[in-house]
C-alpha cells in the first residue's frame, strides 16, 4: 500500500541505488505530505540509511530522483538537518561537546566565516534542549553512547532547519532519554517541522509516528500509520528471510548483473 | 658549550638561515601532519614521502641545478603522482589499501634510488649533496633555501588557518559535511595537496626515509596532552620545532651526521615521553590528578567548617580564627593555612587580620557540600537500609565526588525530605 499525495515535501521517484553491483534501494517511489512525524521501519540492511543518504544527495542514484520541498536537494540544503548513524564517525576526534554541536552552525556558502557569539548561544540552547549542559566541556569520546547520540541531535537542532532526518537516534539510548528526545521531536513537529526517523522498535511505532514507511530494499508501504501498520504489511517487510526479493538481490550480487539497462 | 652558544645565539649568519629554515619546515609538517594523523593517513604519508625521491632527481637532471624552488616543484609533482597512483590502485583494482601503498612506495622509491645513483656516477660536480634527500642534512641549508622554505610554509600554514573550520568538520564527520553542502571533495583534495607539499618541504630536513615520522609523530605526541584540536596544533608545532632545532644542532656540531635520524630520534623521545607523562592518559597526569583532588577536598572541608560554625550561631558572615576552626574539625595547621590562602585568592573567603569569613560565593559552596553530605546520609539510610550511625564516614568522602546531575537525581529520590538521619536540616537551594 503506497499512498501518494499532492504537493509532497519529500518525494522519491523510481529511485534505485546500487553499491558496487548490489541494489540497496530498488525502485522506491513515494510522496509524503508536510508536517508529519515519519517513521522508517525495516530489517537490517534493508536500505533505510541509504534512503536517507539518497534524500541528502550523499549517494548517487543509478536511476530516479529525490526531491525535497519539490526541489533538488542542493537548492534547499539549508532547510534540512541530517543526523547520521552514531557509528559513522570516530568519537576519539579531539573536540568537546560544545565544539561538536557548534559545527551545526558552520555555513556551506561561506567557508571562511568564523562562528559568532549568536552562533554560540544557539549551540548552547540546543545543548540544553537535549540535556547535555553538564557535559559541554567534555571530550566526546568520554560520553556514553546515548549522550553521543544526543550530541548529534543537538548539532542538528543548532542548524535551525525546517526538516530533520534522523538515522536511528534511539540506538543504544535508555528509555528515559528516548522519551525525552521523542517529546522534543513531537514538540518540534507541533511547531511545524517535518521529522523523519529511522526506527527499529515496532512496539512504539504507533505512539511515535503518524506516517510510516516500511522498507525492504523495495518500498513495501507508505501512508498514515494506522493504515499501514498492519500484521500483513509487517509480514511482507520482515517475512521469511529467503523471500523472492532477497533471492533475486543475491543473484544480482553474485553475478554482477546490472539492474538497469543503460 | 661554545658551539651551543654559537648555534642558539645565531652568531653565525649561516646558522641563522639554518635555524629559520628548520623552524618553517618543521612547523608546516606538524600542522599539516595533525590533519594527516586525524584522517588516519599516516601510512599514506609514508608512501608519498618515498614517492618524492624520483621527482627530486628528475628535476635535477632536467634543470641541472639544485635551486630549492625547482627541486620543490619536482618533489611536489612526484608526490602527487604517488598519491594519485595509490588512490587509483585501491579504487579501481582488487588491491587492498595497504598493498597499493606498498606497491607505490617501493616502485617510486626504487626508481628514485636508480636515478640518484645515475646522477652520482655522472660526474656532474653540481650534484654533490643531492643525497641529502635520503636522510636529510638540514645543517647545510643556505640563505636561498631558507627564504624559499619560509614562503612555502607560510602559504601552507595560512591555508590551514583559513580553512580551519571546514577542515575540522570534514575530517570529523564527512557525511554530515556533505549533507550540509560543504565542498567536501575539494576540501579533501586541498588537504591532500597540503600533505604532499608539507612532505616535499620536510624531506629537506629529514629526508624521504624518515619524513613520515616528522609528519605524524608531533601530532601523535600532542594528542596525549590535549583533547582540543587547536591545542593539538599548537603543541605538535612546538614539539616539531624543538626536535628540529636539537637535531640540527647535533648535526651542526658533528657535520658528518645526517639530520633526519637525529630529529626523528628526538621526536620519538617526545612521543614516548608523552605516553608516560601526557595530561590526558599519562602516568604523571594520574599523580597530578590525585593531588588536584586532595586540594579540592581540603578547600571544601575548610568551607564546610566555616559553614558549620555559621549554622551553629546563625551567623554566616562572622570572622573566625584558625583556632576556632580547628576546634570544630581538626585540619593540620600548615594545610589549613595553605587552603585558606587559596580560598581567599579564589574569592570564597574574606580575610581580616588572622581571621576568615565566608564570602557569599564561599557560603553557597559550603552549603552545597553540606547539602550533598546530608542528602547522601539520608539516601543511604532510606534507600540502602544502612543504620544511621554508619553513614557519616561514607558521606564525608562522597560529598566531594557528587556532580550536579547526581545531586539533582538525589533530590528527586528524596522527595524534598527536610532532615538528615541525625535530624539536621538539609539546606536546599531556594
Ligand atoms: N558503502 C557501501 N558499500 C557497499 N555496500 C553498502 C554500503 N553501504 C551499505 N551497503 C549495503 O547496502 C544495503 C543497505 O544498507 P543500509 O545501510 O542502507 O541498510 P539499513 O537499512 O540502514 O540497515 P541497518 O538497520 O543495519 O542500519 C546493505 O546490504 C549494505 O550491506
Ligand atoms: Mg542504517
Amino acid at each position: 500500500m503506497i499512498k501518494q499525495v499532492p504537493d509532497p515535501v519529500l518525494e522519491l521517484h523510481n529511485l534505485t541505488v546500487v553499491y558496487e553491483s548490489k541494489p540497496a534501494l530498488w525502485n522506491v517511489d513515494y510522496t509524503i505530505p508536510e508536517n508529519h512525524l515519519i517513521g522508517v521501519v525495516g530489517p537490517n540492511g534493508s536500505g533505510k540509511s541509504t534512503m536517507l543518504k539518497a534524500l541528502m544527495g550523499l549517494v548517487k542514484p543509478s536511476s530516479g530522483y529525490a526531491h525535497v520541498y519539490g526541489k533538488e536537494i542542493d537548492e534547499v540544503r539549508q532547510r534540512i538537518a541530517y543526523v547520521p548513524q552514531r557509528n559513522s564517525v570516530d568519537w576519539d576526534f579531539p573536540v568537546n561537546v560544545f565544539d561538536a554541536v557548534l559545527m551545526g552552525r558552520y555555513k556551506a556558502n561561506n567557508l571562511f566565516r568564523r562562528v559568532s557569539k549568536a552562533d554560540k548561544e544557539i549551540a548552547m540552547e540546543a545543548i540544553k534542549k537535549v540535556q547535555l549542559e553538564p557535559f559541554v566541556k567534555r571530550q566526546i569520546s568520554q560520553l556514553s553512547g546515548g549522550q553521543q547520540q544526543r550530541v548529534f541531535i543537538a548539532r542538528a537542532l543548532a542548524q535551525e532547519a525546517d526538516m530533520y532526518l534522523l538515522d536511528e537516534p534511539f540506538a543504544g539510548v535508555d528509555a528515559a532519554t528516548e522519551n525525552s528526545i521523542m517529546s522534543l521531536l513531537k514538540e518540534m513537529n507541533a511547531n511545524g517541522k517535518t521529522i523523519l526517523v529511522v526506527h527499529h522498535d515496532l512496539q512504539s511505532v504507533k505512539d511515535y509516528f503518524d506516517w510510516l514507511l516500511l522498507m525492504n530494499t523495495r518500498l513495501i508501504a507508505s501512508g498514515p500509520t494506522e493504515e499501514v501498520f498492519t500484521e500483513d504489511m509487517l509480514q511482507k517487510t520482515y517475512g521469511g528471510k529467503l523471500n523472492i526479493l532477497s533471492r533475486v538481490v543475491e543473484i544480482i550480487e553474485k553475478q554482477g548483473h546490472p539492474i538497469r539497462e543503460k | 658549550m661554545e658551539n651551543f652558544i654559537d648555534f642558539f645565539m645565531l652568531r653565525d649568519p649561516n646558522v641563522a638561515w639554518v635555524v629559520g629554515g628548520i623552524i618553517c619546515i618543521t612547523a608546516a609538517a606538524a600542522i599539516v601532519g595533525t590533519f594527516t594523523l586525524l584522517r588516519k593517513q599516516a601510512l599514506i604519508g609514508d608512501a608519498v614521502s618515498h614517492a618524492i625521491l624520483p621527482g627530486v632527481c628528475l628535476a635535477f637532471i632536467i634543470a641541472q641545478t639544485k635551486n630549492p624552488m625547482i627541486l620543490l616543484i619536482g618533489a611536489t609533482i612526484s608526490g602527487w603522482l604517488g598519491l594519485l597512483a595509490i588512490n587509483y590502485l585501491s579504487d579501481k583494482t582488487k588491491l587492498k589499501g595497504d598493498a597499493a601503498l606498498g606497491l607505490v612506495l617501493s616502485v617510486f622509491y626504487g626508481l628514485g634510488i636508480v636515478l640518484l645513483t645515475a646522477i652520482q656516477q655522472s660526474g656532474n660536480a653540481a650534484q654533490a649533496g643531492l643525497d641529502k634527500f635520503l636522510f636529510g642534512k638540514a645543517a647545510a641549508l643556505v640563505r636561498d633555501d631558507a627564504i624559499t622554505f619560509a614562503i612555502f610554509s607560510f602559504v601552507l600554514i595560512t591555508i590551514v588557518f583559513l580553512f580551519y573550520q571546514p577542515f575540522k568538520l570534514v575530517v570529523f564527520d564527512k557525511d554530515y559535511a556533505l549533507a550540509k553542502g560543504l565542498p567536501v571533495r575539494r576540501l579533501e583534495v586541498l588537504l591532500s595537496i597540503l600533505t604532499v607539499s608539507a612532505i616535499a618541504l620536510g624531506i629537506q630536513a629529514v629526508g624521504v626515509v624518515l619524513m613520515a615520522a616528522l609528519l605524524i609523530a608531533p601530532a601523535a605526541a600532542a594528542r596525549y596532552w590535549t583533547n582540543s584540536l587547536s591545542w593539538m596544533l599548537v603543541l605538535s608545532t612546538v614539539f616539531a620545532i624543538l626536535a628540529g632545532l636539537i637535531g640540527t644542532y647535533i648535526s651542526y656540531t658533528v657535520p658528518r651526521m645526517p639530520t633526519g635520524p637525529w630529529i626523528v630520534s628526538i621526536l620519538s623521545v617526545f612521543a614516548l615521553g608523552s605516553i608516560f607523562l601526557g595530561r590526558k592518559k599519562g602516568l604523571l597526569a594520574r599523580y597530578l590528578n590525585q593531588r588536584f583532588h586532595k586540594e579540592k577536598m581540603l578547600k571544601e572541608n575548610i568551607l564546610k567548617v566555616l559553614w558549620h560554625l555559621g549554622e551553629a550561631d546563625q551567623n554566616f558572615e562572622a570572622f573566625r580564627s584558625v583556632d576556632q576552626m580547628q576546634e570544630r574539625r581538626f585540619i593540620p595547621l600548615p594545610q589549613l593555612r595553605r587552603g585558606s590562602k587559596k580560598l581567599v585568592l579564589e574569592g570564597s573567603l574574606i580575610r581580616k587580620e588572622q581571621k576568615f569569613a565566608l564570602s557569599p560565593e564561599g557560603k553557597e559552596e559550603g552549603e552545597r557540600i553540606i547539602r550533598i553530605h546530608r542528602m547522601w546520609e539520608l539516601y543511604l539510610t532510606t534507600h540502602m537500609n544502612l543504620p544511621a550511625d554508619h553513614v557519616h564516614e561514607d558521606a564525608e568522602a562522597i560529598e566531594h565526588v557528587i556532580t550536579p546531575e547526581i545531586e539533582a537525581e538525589l533530590a528527586k529520590v528524596l522527595e524534598g525530605a527536610e532532615k538528615d538521619p541525625h535530624a539536621s536540616p538539609i539546606p536546599y537551594k531556594e
